[in-house]
């Protein structure tokens, strides 16, 4: 691949699938922050005004022990509790009235009181651990000595630190889980694009066979790739028309221009009056007729098959026009020993082009009456189907063999047997173009004897 | 009659103008459409004979324009082949027929014939050619009095011939006028229908009066 293309790398990471798998992870970590921001102030809130309460509780308990057994009472509760120490480390500190430390393992301070913070001097502890930040209640007791009772941070830092590590680590997690999903998913869809693009490449070099594999998941890459396939079918059934008709044209045309060529040397090397070129140039002029009439029909296929003119499509009484149709063919099918029967419901209308659907109705009918023998019957019907409507012609002469009734909807096809009779080939690939045109499905059934070709709406 | 011509192919506006030149008949020529639209709103034309495509102006616009500055002149289009919908366009742009190229000069003769102005028959209810009369409103036909039963196709195509009596209307325009077929069926249908109308309307009579002009079409007239 060229240097203008992205590497494969930066193709996944600037894929759809990639930023959307992003994207998602972003919200998701945004939205875990909020909850553990809110997670944490509260908490936080919640164990200092517990703590606060325990500190008060322990303080009162003690100003308690004060006023019952004295300061001396209460310095030996202090003691002991200071020695036995179940909720965790707890600081007291007792002050006389004159401000000397009685009893604590705190160092002596001012007298505030109610709830303070302040710091604590502690070498020895590691900082960050909280130890040195302390949480206080304060009390002045009834014969003016100080108590106070406090405790450490650290609880409080411990929680602080495992609810932030637990966001880390659910956050991480989560961005390392998109981030993979994401490459993932993005190199998937990257290689199926890849698959798209390297399959357009073999078509554009000349493989119109070439499909793009489908992975049967039925997702929306895969509904895309059955739409591409069908599209590229239908591309590769139109060239091959186009390549058939080309030869096609090729070889059918050069059998009447090599007799128009014919007729008009001939008349030059062997014409000696007036008589005999009048008869050579009307043979040619008739020769040419043939050949504007093939380009014509040609011509008129093309635009059909093109649905230009589906913008003039009106309203049209199809029983009428097939009336008309089977008075204007009563007299010729006389005149070659037919029978033209004629059953046309009435009040049919179909929304179409007037003049394409007389030349399809005229065109069945004179294919029916040109390839059947003197005497047979040919039938030209209407009728209403359910919700459609049906135009059969039919005829009880030698039918088509199963073999080639799906060829004879080609351009240029003739049966066998005629090869000899006057004609294009292109009669029933105009009424094919036509039908299509108008929504007609056209089929072909078997009379025993006779052949029912039946153009049918939906 | 004096006719205008705006064909930009030289060699076929020559063929057009030397075989209507033959016919008795005054042509102007010109090669592009804006000399035609001159021509056609400045002088008196019987017929336009306008070609589709045309260089500075194309024929559908030319139309249109004179019909805008009140020329009511006939015009007759001349299409190439294939195009499906240009008769309905060029109709509609105020054209009065339409030919398809290539075409043999008998039809465009009989076409151009067939448009010239001619003095509106008054108002009339009965046709008459020789001693064959169609009435109009009853819809019968009676020839030297004995009357003749006709289908309903042979007295539209009958219709028409008396309605152009002493001009050639070719197959083409009977199978647009009557059927309304603007495309050509393999089959004889003209030639059968004419054969079965000739045999109701003139066996058993000493003169013919419908008549086959070879290479061109039909007509119907009056005995000498």
């Amino acid at each position: 691949m060229s240097s203008a293309h992205p590497s494969r790398t930066l193709r996944i990471l600037r894929s759809a699938t990639f930023r959307l798998a992003l994207f998602y992870a972003g919200l998701f970590v945004m939205s875990a922050g909020a909850l553990f921001a809110t997670v944490y102030v509260t908490a936080t809130a919640a164990m200092q005004s517990d703590m606060q309460a325990v500190l008060r509780s322990e303080a009162l308990q003690l100003a308690e022990i004060n006023r019952s057994s004295g300061l001396l009472g209460l310095a030996q509760q202090i003691t002991r509790r200071m020695n036995f120490r179940t909720r965790g480390p707890i600081y007291y500190l007792l002050q006389g009235p004159t401000g000397q430390v009685v009893v604590g393992n705190l160092p002596g301070m001012p007298p505030v009181e109610g709830v303070i913070d302040f710091m604590r001097d502690t070498a020895n502890d590691e900082p960050e651990t909280g130890r040195d930040r302390l949480t206080g209640f304060g009390l002045r007791l009834g014969d003016g000595s100080f108590l106070l009772v406090a405790q450490d941070a650290s609880r409080l830092i411990d929680m602080q630190r495992a609810i932030v590590r637990a966001f880390i680590w659910a956050g991480g997690l989560t961005l390392l889980l998109a981030i993979g999903g994401g490459w993932l998913l993005g190199s998937n869809f990257v290689r199926r694009i890849d698959t798209i693009g390297r399959t357009s490449r073999a078509i554009m070099e000349g493989d119109l066979s070439a499909r793009i594999p489908v992975r049967g998941t039925n997702d929306e890459i895969d509904q895309l790739v059955d739409g591409l396939n069908a599209m590229l079918e239908r591309i590769q059934q139109l060239l091959d028309g186009l390549r058939q008709v080309t030869s096609d044209i090729a070889h059918d045309l050069r059998t009447p221009l090599g007799r128009l060529r014919q007729r008009l040397e001939d008349a030059r090397e062997h014409a000696t009056n007036t008589t005999e070129y009048a008869a050579a140039t009307e043979a040619a002029i008739a020769e040419a007729d043939s050949l504007l009439e093939i380009f014509s029909a040609l011509l008129r296929i093309a635009q059909i098959e093109a649905g230009a003119q589906r913008s003039a499509f009106t309203e049209v009484d199809l029983s009428a026009l097939m009336r008309s149709i089977g008075e204007a063919y009563a007299p010729a099918a006389e005149d070659s020993h037919h029978k033209l029967e004629t059953s046309i419901a009435d009040g049919v209308i179909l929304t179409g082009d007037r003049q394409l659907l007389a030349q399809m109705v005229s065109n069945l009918v004179e294919n029916a009456l040109s390839h059947t023998p003197a005497g047979s019957a040919v039938r030209l019907a209407l009728r209403t189907a359910g919700a459609g409507i049906e135009i059969e012609v039919s005829d009880n002469g030698p039918g088509i063999p199963e073999a080639e009734r799906d060829k004879v909807f080609d351009r240029f096809y003739r049966l066998d047997r005629s090869r000899t009779t006057a004609g294009s080939g292109l009669g029933l690939a105009l009424v094919k173009a036509i039908a299509t045109l108008h929504g007609l499905s056209l089929r072909l059934e078997d009379r025993r004897p006779g052949l029912a070709v039946i153009a049918a709406s939906a | 009659m004096k006719i205008l011509l705006v064909e930009d192919d030289k060699q076929t506006a020559d063929y057009i103008a030397k075989g209507l030149r033959q016919h008795g008949h005054v042509i102007d020529c010109a090669d592009n459409g804006r000399d035609g639209l001159y021509l056609a709103t400045g002088e008196r034309y019987d017929v336009l004979i306008v070609d589709r495509n045309l260089p500075k102006m194309d024929g559908l616009s030319l139309v249109k324009a004179a019909r805008t500055s009140g020329t009511t002149t006939p015009a007759l289009f001349l299409t190439t082949m294939g195009g499906v919908d240009d008769r309905v366009e060029g109709l509609e742009a105020g054209a009065d027929d339409y030919l398809v190229k290539p075409f043999a000069f008998a039809e465009l003769l009989a076409r151009v014939s067939a448009l010239a102005r001619r003095p509106p028959i008054a108002a009339t209810t009965s046709l008459k050619v020789g001693d064959l009369e169609l009435d109009l409103l009853s819809r019968n036909v009676m020839r030297a009095s004995k009357r003749i039963e006709l289908l309903a196709q042979e007295l539209k195509i009958l219709e028409y011939l008396m309605r152009h009596a002493g001009e050639v209307v070719t197959r083409t325009m009977l199978l647009e006028k009557v059927w309304d077929f603007h495309f050509d069926p393999k089959t004889n249908i003209v030639e059968t229908h004419i054969s079965r109308l000739r045999a109701k309307i003139d066996k058993g009579f000493d003169k013919p009066l419908l008549h086959t002009v070879r290479g061109a079409g039909y007509v119907i007239r009056a005995p000498e």
